[in-house]
């Protein structure tokens, strides 16, 4: 029922949950930077606390320091664990280094994770933190094919990143003005049925990241993706092709293929 | 087949945003009871938040609208499947309670791990009690510290001395933090180290148990047999249990990873190994306690005789606690836990 596997379009991995009415959806993975970074804050919120407590049971118990430190001895120690633990149960699997970098805890077959599940994954903390900075920890990440560390294979639990919830705004080529691929039906249509979704993410993403590409690395990528497409997947005649751009082209060619020109 | 986005956004939106609404306020208050228009209105628009789902990702052309509609499909599944927790579930303190009981329940159910962990400790003791009876060269090997090596040395300065540390209550209970929190550190590791399909444990254990064989000889040896037995007894009647205990938590553990494929109810499996967990860590409580404030006084202060006394009184107590609570209940409770867990 449950199924992963390394998704090869992007840069991570994903969980595949299968749903008892037989849908699937997947759920991205997140990988131990920001995981990482994640802990290190939680540690720094931690050692605040501590410290912040530690002062006052230094004050509150000026008369009997020996039972000042016992009191913060313990309660470091306590602390240490139940801040993971305590969060992530009560607050739906994330602590606040977790929210802030958009990664949540969740059982493996996608359900929220329970109370326990939350214990366990904290107090395995002492394997997954040998024999310094998580190495061990780490190395258990990169070598599942879920990305769990020890603690949350033994307790079922995986991270997950927190995709932004919006559905998508309207893209460029959704409202041009006039697609002059749609002067030739047949080839347009040779192109929809040509293309693969690789492919078709593929121009998506380079239209989509136009302003972040520098202009070199755009011509190029622009002039290769229009002339694959021209050359192997659906060639428009040449009258056309001279009076177009490559971005043009893959305006037109992003039009055919998501927009409503059909 | 490609579908026509744009219509396909604009037709699907209203039901989206309405589940979405309605997810916000199934989770934002798990404590409320779902209504039963609720519940269908939350089944309905699954179904067909699923089905948009499954011609996107047939026409996978729309990569963020896909993963839009996943994550809406996810929390609805969760929300249908999975119920939650309430508030006011978690902070019955009853619930809570039922640890005392539990933990030794628990402790007997797996009792077949403790035994493993006994049988390796026992073999360590009798490694480390053998190479010091019969190669008096091993003891530097074995007992890292001096004070081990030395028992004359050691018990002349307990016992006159008081000097060193401990002469107030202050320091004491510093001692005792120190002690609690490293015993449940390591019994954490012994237990986790069931990931190494328990050689860890097996390792630790048998360290263990060698140290205690050797220093038992050793002082035995030398003629402090007593001695040693009032130092260990208090705190040992609780501190060794736990130890074992945590052995017990990480040899289930790799018996439960090795034969995790086949059957896994792992709701019921890992809450066993988190109540052995919560039990020794109670149990070590006590230890530190003891260890600190009453094994370091020898005898001026405290005859032998009384603090073997007290240490065979705690152990007398723990076997009845792990071997007895809870035991009249079992029987009766597998039928009362059923209604109860629904």
């Amino acid at each position: 029922m449950i199924g992963s596997q390394p998704n090869r379009l992007s840069t991570s991995a994903e969980l595949t949950v299968a749903t008892p009415e037989g849908v699937l959806f997947r759920l991205p993975l997140a990988g131990p930077a920001p995981r990482l970074y994640a802990m290190l804050l939680d540690t720094a919120i931690v050692l605040a606390a501590v410290n912040g407590l530690g002062y006052l049971v230094y004050w509150a118990f000026a008369k009997v320091p020996g039972f000042g430190v016992m009191t913060i001895t313990i309660a470091e120690f306590a602390i240490g664990f139940a801040y993971g633990a305590l969060l992530e149960g009560f607050w739906n699997g994330q602590t606040i280094g977790k929210r802030l970098f958009h990664l949540r805890v969740i059982d493996q077959s996608g359900f929220p994770l329970r109370i326990e599940q939350a214990w366990v994954r904290n107090l395995m903390r002492v394997i997954d933190a040998l024999p310094f900075a998580y190495l061990i920890g780490g190395i258990s990440v990169l070598s599942s094919p879920i990305m769990q560390r020890f603690g949350d294979r033994v307790a079922g639990t995986l991270v997950v990143r927190e995709t932004p919830l919006a559905a998508s705004a309207d893209e460029i080529w959704s409202h041009q003005k006039y697609n002059s691929f749609t002067e030739y039906p047949s080839i347009a249509m040779r192109l929809r049925r040509a293309a693969t979704p690789e492919l078709a993410s593929l121009i998506q993403d380079a239209l989509r990241r136009r302003n972040e590409l520098a202009p070199y690395a755009r011509r190029e990528i622009y002039r290769e993706l229009a002339a694959y497409l021209q050359g192997e997947v659906a060639p428009f005649p040449d009258e056309l092709i001279e009076r177009l751009s490559d971005e043009q082209y893959l305006t037109n060619a992003a039009g055919m293929l998501f927009g409503d020109q059909r | 087949m490609i579908l026509d986005l744009e219509r396909f956004r604009a037709q699907g939106r209203p039901r989206w945003n309405k589940l979405e609404s309605l997810l916000v306020l199934l989770e934002s208050r798990p404590d409320r009871r779902v209504k039963p228009d609720e519940a269908e209105l939350l089944q309905e628009l699954y179904a067909q938040t699923a089905t948009d789902l499954n011609r996107v990702t047939h026409g996978a052309l729309a990569p963020e609208l896909r993963q839009y509609l996943e994550r809406l499909v996810a929390r609805a599944y969760a929300e249908l499947y999975y119920a939650r927790p309430t508030r006011s579930e978690l902070w019955q303190p009853r619930r809570w309670l039922r640890i005392f009981t539990a933990f030794p329940e628990a402790f007997r159910r797996q009792s077949r791990y403790f035994a493993l962990a006994v049988l390796i400790t026992v073999l360590g003791g009798a490694f480390g009690g053998l190479a010091v009876r019969y190669d008096p060269a091993s003891v530097d090997v074995l007992l890292p510290a001096d004070y081990l090596r030395n028992p004359s040395l050691r018990v002349h300065h307990e016992e006159k001395g008081q000097a060193r540390h401990l002469d107030s209550g202050q320091m004491e209970a510093a001692f005792s933090a120190q002690l609690i929190t490293h015993n449940i550190e390591v019994s954490l590791l012994a237990a986790g180290l069931g990931v190494t399909f328990g050689i860890g444990t097996a390792l630790l254990l048998f360290e263990n148990g060698l140290l205690l064989g050797a220093v038992a000889v050793r002082y035995t040896q030398q003629g402090f047999g007593l001695f040693v037995t009032a130092w260990l007894l208090p705190h040992g009647a609780f501190e060794i249990p736990s130890i074992l205990i945590a052995g017990q938590a990480g040899f289930y553990l790799a018996r439960l990873l090795l034969r995790r494929r086949e059957d896994r109810n792992m709701r019921q499996t890992i809450r066993e190994w988190l109540l052995l967990i919560a039990g020794l860590a109670m149990m070590l409580v006590w230890a530190g306690l003891v260890e600190a404030f009453f094994s370091q006084h020898h005898a001026p202060v405290l005859p032998y005789g009384f603090k073997i006394a007290v240490g065979a009184a705690e152990l007398a107590l723990v076997t009845f606690y792990l071997l007895l609570i809870g035991r009249k209940e079992t029987g009766s409770e597998e039928g009362a836990r059923v209604p109860a867990e629904s």
